[in-house]
This record gives C-alpha cells, sequence and structure tokens, in this order.
C-alpha cells in the first residue's frame, strides 16, 4: 500500500525536489533559448541568401553602367540612380566616393548584413570603374520573417517545454523511487508489525483486567501494574502506528465532545504509568468546553501529548493540564527540546532525545489530526526545564 | 623695320620667359609632351584609377612607373605601347615628381564630380 506523496515526503525532501525542478526548469529555460537563437539565426540567414542572390543581380547591373561612366566619364558626371536601391561606392581605402544613402558606416567585413531595417550588400569590383573597390547597395528590409520565425518559435517552445516538463516528471519519478522504496518498506514494515501486535496486547490487557487482585499478595499487585503500564503503552504505540498507516484512510466521524469528560478520562488511563514515574499532575479544567472532532481522533491527539508529557518528564516531575475556551495546553518539567531541533519535532521519525524509548511518530500525528481539523499546535520549550504544547482551536 | 621686328623677337622672348616660369612642373614636364600625343593624358588617368582604385595606390604606381617606367608595368594597351615605346625614366627629382602627380591627380580626381540626381521615375 503505498500512500499519497504528501503524507510520504518531509518537507526537507520537497525543497529537494523543488530546488531540482527549478534546476531542471532552469536548464531547459536555457536549452529553449539556445535552440531559439540558432533558429532565429537560421531564418536570418535564409532571408539573407536570398537578398543576396537578389542584390548580386542588381550589383551586377550597377556595376555595368559605373562602367558605362567610367568610360565616358570626360563627358558625362552623373551618377546612375536605380529605384530599386540606394547605393554607395568606396575606393580600396574605403574612402566614399558617391553615396545616394546617409548612412556613412559600412560594415566592409561583412558582404550582407542587416541594420536599422536595411540591407546592405557589399560587392567587391574586380576594376575599379572610377576608383570604386567597393559598391555597396542599401534596400530596405522586408522583416515579416521576423513575425513568422518568432510565432514559429513561440508554437514549437510551448510543445518542447511541455515535452520537457513531462521527461522531467518521469526523470523525477525515476529519481525518486529507491526513496519511495524505501518509505514504502518502513510503513509496511511498520504496518505488518502492527498487525501483529494487536492480538497479544489484547490478550495482556483483557487478562489483567480479569485479575482479581483483592486476594493477592501486595508485590503481586506492584508486579502486575508494572505489566499493565507496559501493555498500555505498547496499546498506545500501537493505535499510533495504526492510525500512522490507515489513519488517512478512516472516515471521521465528528460529533461534539467533551473535552473536561475527555481529559479525566484520558488521564486516568495515564495514571498508573504517571504514578510510577512519580508525576504529580495538576488540572485547570473549564467545564462545558466541546469541539467538533472525531473523538477517536482528538483522544490519540490528547494520548500523544500526555503520553509525551509522562515519557520526557523526569522523575518526580509536575505536569499540567490546563483546558480553557479556546485550547489545550499540557505542560511538562522534562528535559525539553533543543531549539534547534523545535522546527523539525513534528516531523514523522524525528526525535528530540533518543535516550526514551519511541519511533518518532507521536507529534506526527498530532500535527496530522490538528491539520485535519484546522487546529493550531504551538510547542514551546526551554532545554533541560520545561515543555509546553498549545493546542488551539 | 628691323627695329618692330627686333622688339616682336623680345616680346615674344619675354612671353616664353614668362610663361615657363609660371607654367607648374606638371604642365611644364608632362602635359607639354603628353598634349603632343594621340593618347591624351586624362585617358591615362582613368586607366590607373581603373587599375589602382584610391589615391594613395595610383600616385604610387604613377611614381614608380615615371621613375622607373617598364613594359610590364604600363597601363597603356599593347597596341598603343607597341606604337609609341616606353617612356624614358623622369629626370624630376623626388619632390618635383610628387607635385606633378598631385597636381595631376587633383586635376582629374573623381572625388567631388560626380552629380546625384533624384531617383529614376
Amino acid at each position: 500500500m503505498l500512500k499519497s506523496w504528501d503524507t510520504n515526503l518531509l518537507s526537507s525532501e520537497k525543497k529537494t525536489l523543488f530546488s531540482f525542478f527549478l534546476l531542471y526548469l532552469f536548464f531547459v529555460l536555457i536549452l529553449l533559448f539556445i535552440l531559439g537563437y540558432l533558429y532565429y539565426n537560421f531564418q536570418k540567414d535564409l532571408v539573407l541568401q536570398k537578398y543576396r542572390i537578389e542584390l548580386n543581380r542588381l550589383a551586377n547591373e550597377q556595376v555595368f553602367r559605373l562602367k558605362r561612366l567610367h568610360r565616358n566619364f570626360d563627358k558625362q558626371r552623373v551618377y546612375p540612380r536605380d529605384k530599386r536601391f540606394e547605393s554607395a561606392i568606396y575606393d580600396s581605402s574605403f574612402k566614399k566616393i558617391f553615396s545616394t544613402f546617409k548612412n556613412s558606416k559600412i560594415d566592409f567585413n561583412r558582404v550582407i548584413y542587416i541594420k536599422n531595417k536595411k540591407v546592405y550588400y557589399i560587392k567587391e569590383l574586380e576594376s575599379y570603374y572610377l576608383g570604386t573597390k567597393y559598391l555597396v547597395l542599401q534596400v530596405d528590409e522586408d522583416d515579416s520573417w521576423v513575425d513568422r520565425a518568432l510565432k514559429n518559435m513561440l508554437l514549437s517552445g510551448v510543445v518542447i517545454f511541455f515535452i520537457m516538463m513531462v521527461f522531467g516528471y518521469f526523470l523525477l519519478w525515476l529519481m525518486l523511487k529507491p526513496m519511495r522504496d524505501a518509505i514504502e518498506l518502513l510503513d509496511r514494515f511498520i504496518k505488518d508489525t502492527t498487525h501483529e501486535l494487536n492480538t497479544p496486547i489484547n490478550a495482556i490487557m483483557s487478562n489483567i483486567e480479569m485479575l482479581e487482585r483483592a486476594n493477592l499478595d501486595e508485590k503481586v499487585v506492584k508486579k502486575i501494574k508494572r505489566i499493565d503500564i507496559a501493555a498500555r503503552t505498547v496499546s498506545n504505540l500501537y493505535q499510533d502506528l495504526t492510525y500512522l498507516t490507515l489513519g488517512h484512510k478512516i472516515v471521521s466521524y465528528d460529533e461534539m465532545v467533551d473535552l473536561k469528560k475527555l481529559l479525566c478520562e484520558r488521564l486516568e488511563y495515564f495514571s498508573l504509568f504517571s504514578k510510577s514515574k512519580k508525576i504529580k499532575i495538576k488540572t485547570e479544567l473549564k467545564e462545558g468546553v466541546f469541539l467538533k472532532i472525531d473523538i477517536k481522533k482528538v483522544t490519540k491527539l490528547i494520548d500523544n501529548l500526555l503520553s509525551n508529557a509522562i515519557k520526557y518528564n523526569r522523575v518526580s516531575g509536575n505536569i499540567k493540564v490546563t483546558l480553557a475556551n479556546n485550547f489545550i495546553e499540557i505542560a511538562d518539567s522534562g528535559m525539553g527540546i533543543p531549539q534547534e531541533k523545535l522546527k523539525f519535532i513534528t516531523k514523522r521519525y524525528t526525535r528530540a532525545n533518543e535516550s526514551v524509548g519511541g519511533f518518532g511518530i507521536g507529534l506526527n500525528i498530532v500535527m496530522m489530526i490538528a491539520n485535519e481539523y484546522d487546529l493550531k499546535v504551538e510547542i514551546t520549550s526551554k532545554e533541560g526545564e520545561w515543555t509546553k504544547v498549545k493546542v488551539f482551536w | 623695320m628691323d627695329k618692330s621686328k627686333s622688339v616682336l623677337v623680345v616680346t615674344i622672348f619675354i612671353f616664353m620667359m614668362v610663361k615657363s616660369f609660371a607654367s607648374s612642373i606638371y604642365e611644364k614636364n608632362c602635359l607639354s609632351c603628353h598634349s603632343k600625343m594621340p593618347v591624351k593624358i586624362d585617358k591615362f588617368f582613368y586607366r590607373y584609377l581603373l587599375k589602382y582604385s584610391s589615391e594613395m595606390r595610383v600616385k604610387e604606381a604613377l611614381v614608380d612607373y615615371l621613375k622607373n617606367p617598364k613594359k610590364e608595368k604600363s597601363v597603356l594597351q599593347e597596341e598603343l605601347l607597341a606604337r609609341f615605346g616606353v617612356k624614358k625614366p623622369t629626370t624630376l627629382n623626388d619632390k618635383e615628381l610628387k607635385e606633378a602627380v598631385d597636381e595631376y591627380w587633383e586635376i582629374y580626381k573623381v572625388f567631388d564630380k560626380l552629380k546625384g540626381t533624384p531617383k529614376n521615375p
């Protein structure tokens, strides 16, 4: 069974994925830009090639006219003009002999080029009529090809971008497969373990309840109590794991829950456990505070907070449980959570302290339930002194 | 009569003297002979322009040819060259030669001589 990515991927992993995606996007865009640039230049070359053939023909006509003028220069001194183009003649030292256009900056290193929407074609003459080595022809550029090229680029760009995104998605999927497999394996292992725990725990707990304690020796009762605590701890863990693996699939049955009644019940449930650590529990519970919520889920939330408060408390410590109109607060005098871990404490498999048994799933479950019901969870702590968990609604 | 004849001779002599002093090196040393030739001096200029294009190269070629005339360096057509032959090397010094060539260029250069017209209909 594979759960949705949302519950499987931690936010740091999401961040990595996001970075990867951004990088991928960046490279795709660069690739598209280069392709576009190459395509544009290719189109431009094609257009220039067309111009070149046409302009060379016109240039030859002009050369013929220059030749005629050269021969008759003693009688005729009017520069030949053509309505199809503007022209200029330059000598071998690039000195202008005559020009019919204003631009005097000609790039003699190129044969044909486009500048300021004008096409320039430079023909080098073999015989220098009137000293002309370079004949420059200028015509207006027909730039309709630019619109066509841009339209094609945009269309192909979108198609390629889409294909690359699909490709990227599969790449990401491939890259994540080992990680997802590992998470799936862990989840499956927990689920299988959970399933196997159910029967023995129920057997232990029901048998302890059935024991007639009145007839037993005080020492035996004490031992049985310890067994009871241990069994409840395992039972609690079992419920956590069940919630984690199946929780999001369980349909919620929301009802108005009397929180004071529920808190008292849960405190009673954990009393054996807290007494075993000699923890004093102070309560400040307001009457008549109701919340519309699934009772199983709110029980899980409270159980996790209480069990953390007990588990991570010191021997003979204190716990204060407060219930007000819009919040529950559970404060303990435990070992606290280091500041740097506070941010990540609600992530699955994250544990503030390794000295006490656990999987690091308790607060993760609290957050999952809180998120489902739009409850706000505020965790404050001072390392080595106290931890306060406040749940608002 | 003799007196008037001698006055005419002196006048002609003075005129010749003045003329020879007033005319340039180019006119004295180049034009004087070329004007008698069937191929006019401007035709030579346009042949040089046709082959050498720029002012600097035309002048260089002219100076080079005048100092050391050779058949293979001449811009004249084969048949004309066969008819008139290659000229003798110049007797002018470098400075005079440069002056003559500069004047020749100024007289026949194309720059500023071409006229523009509105575009043909």
